[in-house]
């Protein structure tokens, strides 16, 4: 029931002559028999156990890519398109290799600017994009909820690559695969975890706080008290009601005894609004140096979603020392990107899974891993194996 | 019709220019045996009426073994409603809806009177503009009465005043630049005065735009998880206090002004007005349905009614917890200005109605074009289009027990005729079940649900978040002035 350790699919594509018809996703027979998502819009709603099939499928992805040519034919033949209206190279060039190393037809769209001011609406662009071939869309948006609007008119899967302050899935999910890689015993739970910075401004914080509390991390919120505007009060609620967070401004506090720092990036429009009286005071108060970083545990791991300011959020030496993880963020980025785009495909291999998930999704059930092991995802492992 | 050659070949006949619609249908009814709602004489229970050629010829309340079997849970009639503030974009944004749309769509909410708010394009700030939209009211042959609000400032820019004594000579039943509060505190101060001196009030829309730039979901655990920009209840609280104040300041020196309030969305900015009308200030507000039964949950994907939110302690319950989730995040047809907010400030506008702080309620009637909605939320035009759904909703209030039936309908007709005061008096004055008037009222079902959704909806706008959804109380005529502006279709 393994999507991810199926052997067949992940072999060597130095073999592979292009013109080969038979290795495609459904002759090599690997169902993402759990996995029962159209789209992949944010962290809330995924189980425990999507996690867990989203970070085998990555250590498989993993694997491909230390071989001599990282590429495997899973999505040959799928047209993916990769649609930023925000600046990004990291997240872009991430998707597109790693739709690349999984053999999908890629297209790039840079819109400089949004929809409205383009004079083209997001609908507009998502149907035309979709008429032009995409079977998936990765979408970088600065307005929060972008993404769920383009997945009402895409019929294909939408990724969301950041959507204003809201979401930032894949970045979460390869967050955490590099904690499961890193942290001693790949064990997550209680660890204190402590995201540093720009928390309200902030799709990776949001996304984050699912996905860590979910694996049952001791999250910790520390930054000015402008920039957590809010997350007081989701912190006595908790994510999705339950799971505890700290949230605090104290930032000895939050580093004592920390496993993992996260230093978010701290962008200069916060002064012009009034929240921070400079990026001087901010570095002062709230960098990462190697003296606070002495609070945490002598092993504890640096991470950065970047790109970096540095000598403001992090000093250079925190940044490339021994204990940051920054540059296996990145690497990381490129399996977990292939890992969902896999899994994502392989949900859209099986009409049966596609429209029972559009069903699921659009009622937004939320809670029902049980509903979704059911009969349509056994239904698309029997038929992804017939073909 | 366009021909084949289309549009220009130059033979078509131009179509009649502003045919006027035929005049609506004088009525005549014979309704017995149903419950009548009177707050004009705050009568209540089961009655006959008998209208004649649209003069309300005979109001009979049985009593004993006449009234057996009639209830207030049937068919209801009560005076015509009153909406104090709605949108109908014409003349400027057709698109969205014109007068003649929105009169359609009123007829079919109830409403037998509704005053347009100034903010089209060009604003309502001098008399021709009125003159225009009165001359599409009339062509359009509803009998629905069209009042009409002029703006406080030129333009609604909030620098100079607009010809105030002008627009009052016309016909304006107050003054508003509703879209955006009065901008300045010295102009509000100014035209209170001269508002006053006119014997007209100035409604005033509460906002500190320095607090809701950008803003985009009533700041609370909802905005925060879904990464909205915060829209702070404080940047209501706040201008409502600074209006108050400079009331409290002029009402020395010119006894007549007069303050409302339009769309109050928050506990702190009602427990303001409630403190204000204890010692006596010439203050009244209105609240919307969308306000009193809706609340920022929605935009996550909550369904539910503001009070089904509540749990024990009277806080909501939180939605990502207690499974209310039900359709996707993001809706745009959920933002409007002021947002929805928390249920607990739900429950504050509820409260404000019974209490008597809430004198009205008024629909804020925001129809948009679809292409004005079909956009990413933040982006998405402010507004819903609720004139049709209002009075669903607040019998959705009354069957849940928050509100009595009598205090409904009396923010629908008596209580708003009262913010207008005597300057309303125009065809439908008093506002009640009076024999030899005129007969302006509504029937409706309350046995009987309906569906929203687009085609049932007069409006252009279809910009509701309650389509496909199902209402209580069926509205099945609608009279205005004595003319049948709205039947329903036999069931």
């Amino acid at each position: 029931m393994n999507a991810a350790a199926d052997p067949a699919l992940f072999a060597p594509d130095d073999a592979a002559d292009p013109n080969e018809p038979d290795r495609t996703l459904a002759a090599n027979a690997a169902p993402a028999g759990r996995w029962t998502h159209q789209h992949l819009l944010d962290v809330d709603v995924l189980t425990t156990d999507d996690l867990d099939l989203i970070m085998q499928t990555t250590a498989t992805m993993a694997q491909v890519l230390t071989r001599p040519i990282p590429k495997v034919p899973a999505l040959r033949g799928w047209g993916v398109t990769i649609l930023f209206y925000e600046a990004s190279t990291r997240t872009r060039v991430s998707f597109e290799v790693a739709a690349k190393n999984l053999s999908a037809d890629v297209v790039n769209i840079a819109a400089a600017s949004s929809s409205v001011s383009k004079g083209e609406s997001l609908i507009d662009t998502i149907r035309t994009v979709e008429a032009l071939g995409a079977r998936m869309l990765v979408l970088r948006h600065a307005t929060s909820g972008a993404p769920y609007l383009a997945a009402e008119h895409f019929s294909g899967s939408v990724l969301n690559g950041g959507d204003g302050w809201h979401a930032h899935p894949t970045q979460a999910l390869l967050d955490l695969y590099t904690l499961r890689t890193r942290l001693p015993g790949g064990i997550v739970a209680g660890r204190k975890v402590v995201i540093l910075g720009d928390v309200m401004h902030s799709r990776v914080a949001r996304s984050n706080l699912w996905s860590l509390t979910a694996a049952g991390a001791d999250v910790w919120l520390c930054g000015p008290a402008t920039l957590l505007r809010g997350f007081d009060a989701w912190a006595a609620a908790g994510v999705a009601g339950s799971r505890r967070f700290t949230v605090t401004s104290d930032l000895p506090a939050a580093l004592r005894d920390a496993d993992v720092v996260m230093a978010l990036r701290i962008q200069r429009e916060r002064m012009a609004s009034g929240l921070l009286p400079s990026l001087r005071e901010y570095a002062a108060r709230f960098g990462l140096t190697r003296e606070r970083m002495a609070l945490a545990r002598p092993d504890a791991l640096v991470m950065h979603p970047g790109p970096m300011n540095e000598g403001v959020e992090i000093a250079p030496d925190v940044a490339t020392g021994r204990q940051s993880v920054i540059t296996e963020q990145v690497a990381n980025g490129v399996a977990v990107r292939m890992a969902v785009l896999y899994l994502l495909a392989g949900a859209r291999d099986s009409a049966a899974t596609r429209e029972s998930a559009a069903t699921r999704e659009s009622a937004g059930a939320r809670d029902s891993a049980g509903a979704r092991d059911s009969a349509g995802a056994r239904d698309s492992a029997g038929r992804a194996a017939a073909e | 019709m366009s021909t084949a050659n289309g549009r220009g070949a130059g033979v078509a006949a131009p179509a009649p220019a502003a045919a006027l619609a035929p005049a609506a249908a004088l009525a005549d009814l014979d309704i017995s045996r149903a419950w009548l709602v009177d707050p004009a004489s705050g009568r209540e229970g089961p009655g006959e009426i008998v209208v004649t050629d649209g003069i309300i010829e005979a109001v009979t309340w049985l009593e004993g073994a006449d009234s057996e079997g009639i209830d207030a849970g049937g068919v209801i009639v009560a005076p015509g409603f009153l909406d104090l503030h709605v949108h109908f974009r014409e003349p400027g944004d057709e698109d969205a809806e014109t007068v003649a749309t929105g009169l359609a769509a009123a007829a079919h909410g109830g409403f037998t009177t509704v005053c347009v708010m100034p903010n089209t394009t060009p604003a309502l700030d001098e008399p021709s503009v009125l003159a225009r939209i009165h001359d599409a009211a009339t062509a359009s042959g509803s009998p629905v009465v069209l009042l009409a609000l002029g703006a406080v400032s030129m333009g609604r820019t909030g620098e100079q005043l607009a010809l105030l004594g002008e627009l009052a000579d016309a016909g304006v039943v107050g003054f508003s630049d509703d879209g955006a509060p009065v901008r300045s505190a010295a102009l509000l101060r100014n035209a209170l005065v001269y508002a006053g001196m006119l014997g007209l009030p100035i409604v005033d829309h509460p906002e500190d735009a320095t607090l809701t730039e950008g803003s985009e979901a009533n700041e609370g655990l909802v905005a925060t998880v879904l990464g909205l920009r915060g829209w702070p209840g404080s940047a209501e609280a706040t201008a409502v206090g600074r209006d108050i104040a400079i009331l409290a300041d002029v009402v020395r020196d010119a006894p007549a002004v007069r303050l409302h309030l339009t769309h109050l969305s928050t506990a702190a900015s009602l427990a303001l007005v409630r403190q204000a009308k204890r010692v006596g200030l010439p203050v009244t507000c209105d609240v919307t349905p969308h306000h009193l039964a809706l609340t920022d949950a929605w935009v996550a994907g909550v369904r539910r009614w503001s009070w089904e939110s509540i749990v024990s302690d009277g806080a909501a319950g939180d939605p990502w917890r207690d499974g209310s989730i039900v359709a996707p995040p993001f809706d745009p047809s959920l933002r409007v200005n002021p947002p929805l907010r928390a249920a607990e400030d739900a429950m504050a506008c509820l409260a404000a109605l019974v209490d008597g702080t809430a004198d009205a309620i008024a629909t804020d009637h925001a129809p948009h074009a679809a292409v004005d909605k079909a956009v990413e939320f933040g982006l998405a035009a402010s507004g819903i289009s609720g004139i049709e759904t209002a009075l669903g909703i607040v019998l959705a209030a009354v069957d849940a027990g928050r509100l009595t039936l009598s205090t409904a309908i009396a923010a629908l007709t008596t209580g708003p005729a009262r913010v207008l005061g005597a300057r309303a008096a125009r065809g439908s004055w008093p506002r009640g079940l009076v024999e030899g008037a005129p007969a302006d009222l509504v029937v409706f079902d309350r046995s009987q649900r309906w569906t929203v959704n687009a085609d049932a909806l007069a409006s252009k706008g279809k910009n509701s978040p309650l389509l496909g959804r199902s209402l209580p109380g069926r509205v099945i005529l609608t009279v205005a002035g004595g003319r049948i502006a709205y039947e329903a279709p036999e069931a």
